[in-house]
């Protein structure tokens, strides 16, 4: 992968002002290991190398299973989700993707029927960080030290 | 009509006010005038926000923007009414928006930096970034769903 530009180093105040948000979602009330599944499946799915490693590793950490992040990737089939895990999973896909379909009835109120609208707030705003962040990582080609 | 939804503005007031600083940081960048709106316009369009569509071409508009380039945003690459500048911002708009399908080409990259150079690339990227958030947000929430006003 060639090097591409550090957006954070030219940018401080870019770094700063996005940082802002992600202290946001850290100081809102969602469960921190929902918060890590929220981050590694966007990861997933925008096919961000440096995210996934850094949010697994943040997973694991804080108590999360290594089977159940093995699992993530197919969770729909997968038993290890709850129903109010497998409601956000399914409104991080539906924002994630949000050009394919926007997001369905049927996905906002399931996770209204499990969440208050604070925490939809929350949440929503957690998938938009993580979309963010995967965005400057993927197109700059963000790297990590893999002997770690 | 689609029913109406959640206002996180209202709701959670504190990550109003850290998008909002995003955003002045991005609007106080050092981008041409109109490429912003460009910008705006074509990830909106892809992400299929509606009230996002409608603020940013309204403001593309009262900034000198002609309606004749703004319809042919869809369809930039078969026009000939973009610059070879803004043809390397829109690619880059539309692969880092679509970032699932094949992340963003060298090519692409490579392309951006040569006319704008290290500096403003990233004020690029910073911008594509953040009109992806607010679509999400107002898609999410059908910001914007009612009666026209």
């Amino acid at each position: 992968m060639t090097k591409r530009i550090n957006v954070y180093s030219l940018e401080p105040a870019a770094y700063k002002a996005l940082r802002g948000v992600e202290d946001y979602t850290r100081s809102s009330q969602l469960p921190v290991l929902l918060r890590e599944l929220i981050k590694i499946r966007a990861s997933q799915i925008n096919g961000c190398a440096y995210c996934i490693d850094m949010h697994t590793q943040e997973a694991i950490k804080l108590g999360e299973t290594p089977r159940r992040i093995f699992a993530l990737s197919a969770w729909k089939e997968s038993p290890l989700f709850s129903d109010e895990e497998r409601a956000v999973l399914q409104l991080t896909e539906e924002v994630t993707f949000i050009s394919s379909h926007g997001v369905s009835d049927a996905t906002y109120n399931g996770v209204l029927k499990f969440y208050n609208e604070n925490e939809l707030a929350q949440i929503l705003m957690q998938i938009v960080v993580i979309n963010s962040w995967n965005r400057i990582a993927v197109s700059t080609n963000q790297i990590f030290e893999p002997q770690k | 009509m689609p029913q109406k939804r959640i206002n996180i503005q209202d709701l959670e007031r504190n990550s109003y006010k850290a998008m909002l600083t995003l955003e002045s940081y991005v609007t106080n960048s050092q981008l041409p005038a109109l490429l912003p709106q460009l910008i705006k316009i074509r990830a909106s369009q892809i992400n299929g926000c509606a009230f996002c569509i409608d603020i940013y071409t309204e403001e593309a508009l009262s900034l000198g923007e002609t309606e004749r380039r703004i319809f042919a945003t869809s369809a930039w690459k078969e026009s000939p009414l973009f610059s070879e500048e803004e043809r390397a911002v829109l690619q880059l708009t539309e692969e880092i928006t679509s970032i699932s399908k094949n992340g963003v080409s060298d090519k692409t990259y490579e392309k951006v930096l040569k006319f704008y150079g290290e500096r403003v690339l990233a004020q690029i990227v910073m911008q594509i970034v953040m009109i992806n958030s607010w679509n999400r947000i107002a898609v999410a929430t059908h910001q914007g769903f009612g009666p026209l006003a």
